[in-house]
């Protein structure tokens, strides 16, 4: 019988990538201080495509916590760290490494809206800042930021329209970032090309600027809840565009009938899986009660509840505590080039509290 | 078709003859692909499979073939029956298989042994002592190397 050491001189090596891209990337980040042959070889590009390729195969959910300046990130419930942050910073919450981003000069006590935007193409993540104040010059409100190793700073960019944007999230598919703006006459949704830094716009209906935008299978999407009174129905209104250009929408409505586990009205939808099923996420974690997320199956008009538990120790330990808001992202996937992203740094210096850990190699 | 034909002989590396259906021997794209250029006869020699290995092979062909009137098997069923299957093998049995499905062409069993094998690798110094791995790193590049990869030592 071959011995571990002969097998390894003649196994192929795309062979043991097919193994590598089956384990948690933390585990690969630790083989790769093994030896030289093994560290080129967990850095191969192909490794890093076949990798991120399972990964969307098998999509998670990822949640954050915050209360205040705290967050925390769950993307098991095994996983948690809480970091508090001083400043404006990217922050990777599978290897809890962060960039800070340089200061910028502020007029007043006015926010700034910061999105984060990726270009599939260069592979680069883009940071966009848009000042939340409507008195500031058009070419002043706008700027942008490349992630990348070395000095970062902000570049000034012109956007041929005037608008300002409410702190809200911005979405970005395929190289295009999506933000709900008012204008000087109506709202719009900003379209940001991320790799060519070019602007264009879609005039929307008022309602439209409440809405959640999610990805809805590759194309820009919107939901909005009503109610009725007592939080027992919940109506979801869902747009997506068809067509950019054509600015072609399509419209739905589905209704999600009552269900003993949950009020309506502390359920938000946080986005459309890769099957088109609708994920809700309760807003809060609340003390005595589970915390559910639910997918809801637009053809069949199927609800499906979840119960995700490891929040208990989030719940506040003092009544008059602030609860922590739930922030829940569907299709996390791993991708292990940006876990080696030189312009991260490990954050100690955020004051990493670990309440648990689980070593899961 | 005769019966003979129905049935096909493998030789393995160290000559262990194994007589099998051909529609259980067909699931590998390599015996596939032998079969119809015709270039072998009813034996077909494979030089890089030894008669242990080839064996279990044909053990997990046997279970997932689709012969007349047996392919009713539940899928929940074979997925139980893999996970046996593969339960028991040492790493270096794995790691033959790995090598055997590669050559044989077998998708799902490549599949299902690169799996094990990841499932069963718990800790790094298993892997390492198992593969006989020699660490070269000079002390600064070690020091460099930990530290690029600091997020995944902090538990």
């Amino acid at each position: 019988m071959n011995r571990g050491g002969e097998i390894l001189d003649s196994f192929p090596i795309d062979l043991f990538l097919e193994i590598f891209s089956r384990l948690p990337s933390k585990s690969i980040a630790r083989f790769r201080c093994v030896s030289n042959q093994w560290r080129s070889m967990l850095h191969r590009p192909y490794l890093t495509e076949l990798y991120l390729t399972r990964s969307w195969a098998r999509p998670r959910l990822l949640f954050a916590l915050r209360r205040g300046k705290d967050l925390s990130f769950f993307s098991s419930p095994q996983n948690l760290h809480k970091s508090k942050d001083a400043g404006p910073v990217v922050f990777n919450p599978r290897t809890r490494q962060y960039a800070s981003l340089p200061k910028l000069e502020t007029h007043g006590s006015v926010e700034r809206i910061s999105m984060l935007g990726f270009d599939p193409i260069d592979k680069q993540f883009k940071v966009l800042t848009v000042s939340a104040d409507p008195d500031l010059d058009c070419n002043d409100r706008h700027r942008i930021l490349t992630l990348e190793t070395g000095e970062m700073c902000w570049r000034k960019i012109q956007c041929p329209l005037w608008h300002y944007s409410w702190p809200g999230e911005g979405i970005c598919i395929n190289g295009v970032l999506y933000y709900l703006a008012k204008g000087d006459t109506s709202d719009l949704i900003v379209c940001f090309d991320v790799r060519s830094e070019k602007y264009k716009f879609i005039e929307v209906e008022k309602w439209f600027y409440y809405a959640t935008l999610i990805n809805y299978k590759g194309k820009l999407g919107g939901f909005r809840q009503k109610y009725d009174g007592d939080g027992n129905t919940l109506e979801l209104h869902m747009w997506f565009l068809e067509d950019v250009e054509k600015q072609d929408w399509s419209k739905n409505v589905y209704a999600l009938p009552a269900n003993e586990l949950v009020d309506w009205t502390c359920v938000s939808v946080v986005g459309v899986t890769a099957a088109g099923e609708f994920v809700l996420s309760m807003d809060h974690i609340y003390k005595f009660r589970p915390f559910y997320i639910f997918y809801f199956g637009p053809e069949k008009n199927s609800l499906q509840q979840v119960e995700i538990r490891g929040f208990e120790k989030y719940y506040g330990e003092v009544y008059y505590q602030s609860r922590h808001r739930v922030l829940a992202y569907v299709n996390y996937v791993e991708d292990l080039s940006f876990n080696d992203a030189k312009y991260l740094k490990p954050s100690q210096c955020l004051n990493i509290i670990r309440k648990a850990a689980l070593l899961h190699l | 078709m005769s019966k003979s034909e129905k049935k096909i002989v493998l030789k393995s590396l160290d000559n262990e003859a194994f007589e099998v259906e051909k529609a259980v021997a067909l699931q590998s794209q390599t015996i596939w692909v032998m079969c119809e250029d015709k270039c072998v006869g009813n034996e077909i020699p494979l030089e890089n499979v030894t008669g242990q290995i080839l064996a279990k092979v044909i053990d997990y062909c046997k279970k997932h073939a689709v012969v007349d009137g047996d392919g009713d098997e539940s899928s929940e069923e074979l997925k139980n029956w893999d996970t046996e299957f593969t339960k028991n093998m040492d790493q270096s049995t794995l790691f033959n298989m790995i090598l055997a499905a590669n050559y044989l062409n077998i998708k799902s069993l490549l599949n299902l042994t690169c799996q094990a094998v990841a499932d069963k690798t718990k800790t790094i110094d298993e892997f390492h002592t198992f593969l006989n791995i020699e660490n070269n790193f000079t002390p600064e590049e070690e020091a460099q190397i930990c530290q690029e990869n600091l997020w995944a030592f902090d538990d």
